[in-house]
């Protein structure tokens, strides 16, 4: 992908706590404290994600498992329309 | 063929919830508990069998881990176990890894892992029945190439596959495959360097990624990128336009009012029968052992031994054993509510009040074990991933009711409050009191443990599935034969002390008042009067108290042998214990002292094998004793309290 186009995707990326709920996304990066434990339960790059809820915890769904998990640390992941 | 000389050593391993546990109980033929949640498994479980060709394995079952980079105690047994870091156990020589194959992306990650780890690994995807009921479509020859171990596809709740998975463990074990990426030159010197370095190759493979490390990142982004390239024509799937049944359950039952109203109603529901469908099962009990008693009295002369055999042995055995029916009622609904995916819903209902107390929903889990037994509750807590939350959460769960209460509880609130409902309300009641007075606590006392950072709720909720019944069953049979043993052992031996304290020494007089007054027991009570009248209770009550805390069941054997009362009858035993009568000639048990009695059952630590197992998960007696004397002083005090202001108020 062109640099342009990469800077661009990266900067038009939502926090998962800011996504809409219903839809299907895709993650772009994961920037914060907890990226470790995030990527090893299902969170990780490339990874689609469908948020189902919004909240204080928010439900999704990663590779068909349905995840809690809260405000703070969907913060941390940062994501893209699929 | 000639047996090996020592069986061969196999670690199961694999993501929470992936069926390690439905596996290791189908190839050894154990009956380790089972549940459709995160975290069911906390320890380390060995057992054996033998492969088609004869030779003996030791497998052993270890908790599951997202990772071998531990974010909790249960974890890090699993790390240690690999790493032979773990009680001078040597490290296993093969590992079989257990893959949801309905979520197999998520479970490659720690299969990459364990392959780095240089084991010879075989791969079992589970599940592979559901997976192909969800049209996923996956090849295991293709995964196989790429990773370079078998991948057996497996059913471990309807035993398919089982036969080639055996044939695959056969020994001697192929060398391992290797690393199956490969990273930039950057990190491949680093792991050529950590590894010469450290003691053993897989310690050093650990080190070079572990969190905080220079390369963490990089090395977690590239086996991800592996397993990316490695599924992509292994795994297809299907069109996933459609909501599952879990999502929809999910939109109603985790809603914040409708979960809620379901949650209250469920627990309703579960109390409630705990009253409503004992009573058949309970008569029947007890007219068995009324029969048992009237045939012991026709064969034994009257005398000494035939009182010890009739009114020590089988009124105090039948007197705790009539419960066994509402024991068994509870585990059923636990057992359901473990199997069914439910626990880890009431986790996440469950999260919005924990927090404000300072514990996460996760903390919920070992909460709700401890209403069975706060022994499973207090292990569960290696869950959790924070040591002063965990710390917190072991140090309030005595005060979640658990099983052994029971039997107080039914037979004091009938003759408080009349109807099944309305004592089912009541004892829904009663669990609600110990379970927020013990999130009060670990308010209280998590500042002072010194609890910085707020906890990070982050939690799998597992697909709703139909409650396997075998594993009901199991459950509830373990628990009620768990039951049995202990009335036929511990309270046998309680009730025969009981018994002798309550007939010995003998007075000469022949008026049965007088001779009870001579007793060891009057004798007690008359010496522990001065503390437990304060509670309105009189010296029969304080002793059966003290009696209590051996076992907690045999508070009814000791007022039975006091009161000179049936004990197997229940009904007989209610009414004279409610005629029973104060020296001044008022009524003893009212309403106000049956709930005194109640509210120090709630907050009493009277559980020696609590306080053992407390001290360990701790490492320290400072935890455990002050955990005992702290409980035991807030329930006298709370009995007090009830009973002193009840008077004050009924007296305007």
């Amino acid at each position: 992908m062109p640099v342009l186009a990469t800077e661009l995707q990266v900067d038009s990326a939502l926090t998962l706590s800011q996504a809409a709920t219903g839809c299907e996304f895709q993650i772009r990066e994961l920037e914060g404290t907890n990226c470790r434990q995030l990527r090893e339960i299902g969170f990780c790059e490339e990874m689609r994600v469908r948020k189902l809820t919004n909240g204080r915890n928010m439900l999704c769904t990663i590779c068909g498992t349905q995840l809690a998990l809260s405000k703070d640390l969907a913060d941390q992941i940062r994501v893209i329309p699929a | 063929m000639s047996a090996p000389s020592r069986s061969a050593r196999i670690a199961l391993v694999g993501n929470p919830n992936a069926g390690k546990t439905t596996l290791f109980n189908e190839l050894t033929g154990q009956n380790q508990k089972v549940g459709n949640y995160s975290g069911s498994t906390i320890s380390r479980k060995s057992g054996s069998f033998y492969t088609p060709h004869g030779h003996q394995i030791e497998l052993i079952d270890l908790p599951g881990t997202y990772s071998l980079y531990p974010n909790s105690p249960d974890e890090q047994i699993t790390r240690d176990v690999l790493l032979g870091d773990h009680q001078n156990e040597e490290a296993p020589e093969m590992v079989l890894c257990v893959l949801d194959a309905t979520h197999l992306e998520r479970h490659l990650y720690l299969l990459i892992q364990i392959i780095d780890l240089g084991f010879p690994v075989v791969a079992a995807l589970n599940k592979t029945d559901l997976a192909e009921a969800r049209g996923l479509r996956i090849d295991p020859t293709v995964l196989s190439e790429q990773f370079g171990i078998p991948f057996v596809p497996i059913s471990a709740t309807t035993s398919r596959g089982l036969t080639t998975l055996k044939h695959s463990l056969r020994h001697p074990f192929p060398p391992p495959a290797g690393r199956a990426w490969k990273g930039t030159s950057e990190i491949e010197s680093a792991i050529a360097q950590s590894t010469e370095s450290a003691t053993t190759h897989q310690h050093g493979i650990l080190k070079v990624g572990e969190p905080g490390s220079e390369h963490e990142q990089s090395i977690q982004k590239t086996r991800f990128a592996f397993i990316h390239r490695a599924i992509s024509n292994g795994l297809k799937h299907p069109d996933q336009s459609s909501r599952r049944l879990s999502e929809h359950l999910d939109s109603h039952l985790l809603h914040p009012l409708r979960g809620w109203i379901f949650f209250v109603l469920l627990m309703l529901t579960v109390f409630w029968s705990i009253f409503e469908f004992a009573a058949l099962p309970m008569d029947f009990i007890e007219v068995q052992f009324e029969n048992l008693g009237a045939m012991v009295e026709r064969w034994i002369p009257e005398g000494d031994f035939r009182s010890l055999v009739v009114d020590g042995i089988i009124a105090g055995v039948g007197g705790v054993l009539i419960f066994l029916p509402q024991i068994m009622l509870l585990f059923f609904f636990i057992s359901i509510l473990e199997s069914s995916g439910y626990m880890a819903r009431a986790a996440f209902l469950m999260d919005g009040i924990m927090s404000k107390v300072g514990l996460s929903g996760k903390a919920f889990l070992p909460l709700l074990s401890g209403y069975a037994c706060a022994i499973p509750g207090i292990l569960a807590t290696r869950t959790i991933p924070n040591a002063k939350e965990r710390l917190a959460t072991i140090l309030i769960l005595p005060w979640t009711s658990c099983s052994a209460r029971l039997p107080v509880y039914i037979l004091m609130i009938p003759m408080m409050i009349p109807g099944a409902f309305a004592q089912g309300l009541a004892l829904l009641g009663i669990y609600v009191l110990g379970t927020v007075t013990a999130l009060l606590a670990a308010k209280i006392l998590k500042p002072r443990l010194g609890v910085a950072e707020p906890p990070q709720f982050l939690l799998e909720l597992p697909p709703y599935q139909r409650p396997q019944i075998k594993e009901v069953i199991r459950q509830v049979w373990d628990r009620a034969s768990a039951f049995i043993r202990k009335a036929g052992t511990v309270i046998l031996g309680l009730s025969v002390l009981l018994w002798f304290l309550g007939t010995y020494p003998k007075s000469t007089s022949d008026d049965p008042s007088v001779q009870q007054k001579a007793t060891f027991n009057a004798q007690i009570g008359r010496a522990i009067e001065p503390i437990v009248s304060p509670l309105g209770w009189d010296d029969k009550m304080g002793t059966a108290v003290i009696a209590s805390f051996a076992a907690r069941e045999v508070f009814r054997s000791s007022l039975a042998v006091s009161y000179a009362t049936d004990e197997e009858d229940e009904k007989a035993m209610r009414e004279t214990l409610s005629q029973a009568k104060r020296d001044d000639g008022s009524k003893l048990y009212t309403p106000l002292v049956g709930l005194s009695i109640i509210v120090f059952f709630i907050y009493a630590l009277q559980c020696l094998p609590t306080t053992v197992v407390v001290r360990r998960e701790t490492g320290s007696w400072k935890w455990a004793l002050g955990q005992l004397s702290a409980m035991t002083l807030f329930a006298y005090l709370a009995a007090l309290m009830v009973y002193q202001i009840g008077k004050l108020i009924l007296a305007i």
